[in-house]
């Protein structure tokens, strides 16, 4: 088996990366998906916590690469969605406790157990993000329609296709109204702006704070529509063709545009 | 000998010998996590600050990443960076921008096109301190995470504001940087994007919860509005605005931070869910 190896990355932090990563591997698995969570996020780990299993971690990653443990005694299985496990980060480590060349080979090793990878990367481009990137073949960009974060999320772009990774978007935190009264981009703008394929977007919906604090990912509770969107995601980064809800009317953010002309 | 000492001490000294005056106090913004409003609150607490007639420096130290620029709505001006001036490319002076609306405040901006790797540590020490010399109050904006971009910012600063949403994963990450800051430090907490209807729900931490993991001097609680998003679009710092709720509690902070004797922000919080026990349990470890 050789399985996809997907990273989650962004470059501001807090846009969704965790909860993406969290919420799609388990629409992945409900799908009957054999998928691999990997936190990669040494330091400051938090995928766990958003699918609840903090208390059953006994290995983590820096104890795989340095071989404390083996591979498979470091996975943690979902007790909900059999066919979904978590490598968790080390807490108590710093992230040049992994290095590029070992992590490709951990996310190699996994892909060998797994139809899905999925690495949760740190915010930041730092070393973090490069190890993270590294097991990687192609990559989703989650990002919100705010100016921060989408020019963070357009230098993650360009870092991840000189790194010859093909990716996609997920454009996070949509509040439709907010788009309607022109006080927030549209989806189409921020495409635009990144010049990059859509692959999903999720409204901004309080119960996903909830959810996450509970631990329960929002994935699990059947008539959430936010549970019908991350299927949706999970179906088209399958390789189906499902439509996208719409939120229209353009808007124009000429400040943005001067300020990518200004690099 | 004697003589010889005085007149070179006379040479050196300006001819009205005033004493120096105090340095500012250089205070970092971080949070471990990403996205729990560090960067808008340097931009607002600096605002604030300004406003009430204090010389303000804010520092972006998220090299590669900024974006303090764009909240202050600085973007189009910033012409030279925190880089340029550590690499003595340029003065201090051509590098700090200042604010379209304020006198007293001034941006230093990051290097969008470099490495964090790139800044070194002892020379960003050197930098703000030379800051401090000028401004009252020098606001170090950190980058997420806790690799060598948070090292740098923390290095030349000697108080912090910790940043925290009520969210189980940003307490985590708030109580492992406050474990990272200097020990003697005592840094302050900004409970931040609070929706009080939420907690009142039981669905979202109270101020309470979070600080009964964290235990840190509340300085103040922002609430979440949609108000803050589109200013940053705009460009424009809600703590000008006399209208806004929020701007209010950003001026209430910058005048806790001056030194000010201010009322105890008022937060209309129940205790929250069930996630108390999750967080006893989480934090058990630390002492």
């Amino acid at each position: 088996m050789s399985g996809r190896r997907i990273v989650i990355t962004s470059g501001k932090g807090g846009v969704g990366k965790t909860t993406t990563t969290a919420n799609l591997g388990a629409a992945l698995a409900k799908r009957g998906h054999k998928v691999i969570l990997v936190d990669t996020d040494i330091g400051l780990r938090n995928l766990d916590l958003v699918l609840g299993v903090e208390k059953r971690i006994v290995f983590d990653l820096v104890e795989v690469v340095e071989g404390r443990c083996q591979l498979r005694q470091a996975l943690i299985r979902d007790k909900r969605f059999e066919s979904l496990s978590l490598l968790p980060a080390a807490q108590t480590r710093e992230k040049e406790a992994v290095s590029e060349a070992q992590m490709a080979r951990v996310v190699e090793d996994l892909g060998a157990l797994a139809d899905f990878v999925i690495i949760d990367c740190p915010a930041g481009i730092e070393h973090g993000f490069r190890s993270a990137i590294a097991g990687a073949r192609e990559a989703i960009v989650v990002t919100t329609p705010e100016v921060s974060a989408i020019r963070d999320a357009d230098r993650v772009v360009g870092k991840l296709t000189a790194a010859g990774l093909p990716l996609r978007l997920i454009v996070n935190r949509v509040r439709p109204e907010m788009v309607k009264s022109g006080d927030m981009m549209t989806v189409e703008d921020v495409c635009e702006i990144l010049q990059s394929e859509l692959l999903g977007v999720i409204p901004d919906d309080e119960e996903i704070i909830d959810t996450t604090n509970r631990g329960e990912p929002v994935v699990l509770d059947e008539t959430s529509r936010l549970a019908l969107i991350f299927d949706k995601i999970a179906r088209r980064l399958d390789g189906e063709i499902v439509p996208f809800t719409n939120f229209n009317a353009p808007t124009l953010f000429g400040r943005l545009f001067t300020l990518w002309k200004a690099g | 000998m004697q003589a010889f000492e005085s007149s070179a001490a006379e040479i050196d000294l300006e001819p009205v010998a005033a004493p120096a005056p105090p340095l500012g106090r250089a205070i970092v913004i971080t949070s471990g996590k990403g996205g729990v409003g560090k960067t808008t609150t340097t931009a607002n607490v600096g605002a604030a600050l300004a406003a009430a007639g204090k010389r303000v420096v804010l520092v972006d130290a998220d090299v590669g990443l900024r974006n303090l620029d764009i909240v202050l709505g600085l973007e189009s001006r910033v012409k030279y960076h925190l880089l340029d001036v550590l690499e003595e490319k340029v003065t201090l002076d051509e590098a700090l921008v200042r604010d379209k609306r304020s006198e007293n405040l001034y941006l230093l901006a990051a290097a969008q096109t470099r490495e964090k790797e790139d800044v070194v540590t002892a020379q960003m020490k050197a930098l703000i301190e030379r800051l401090r010399e000028r401004f009252e109050f020098v606001l170090i904006d950190c980058p997420a995470g806790i690799e060598m971009g948070f090292k740098n910012a923390v290095a030349g600063a000697g108080h912090a504001i910790v940043v925290c949403t009520p969210e189980v994963s940003a307490v985590r990450d708030a109580d492992r940087v406050v474990g990272l800051l200097p020990g003697d430090w005592r840094p302050e907490l900004i409970i931040n994007r609070l929706r009080p209807h939420l907690v009142r729900k039981g669905k979202m931490l109270s101020v309470e919860d979070v600080n009964a993991i964290l235990r840190l001097p509340l300085l103040g609680v922002i609430a979440d509005e949609p108000g803050v998003i589109i200013a940053t679009n705009k460009g424009e710092p809600l703590a000008l605005d006399a209208a806004s709720e929020t701007g209010a509690a950003y001026r209430a902070i910058a005048a806790k931070l001056a030194g000010e004797e201010v009322a105890a922000p008022a937060v209309k919080a129940s205790p929250g869910g069930g996630f108390l026990s999750r967080l006893g349990t989480l934090f058990g470890g630390r002492s």
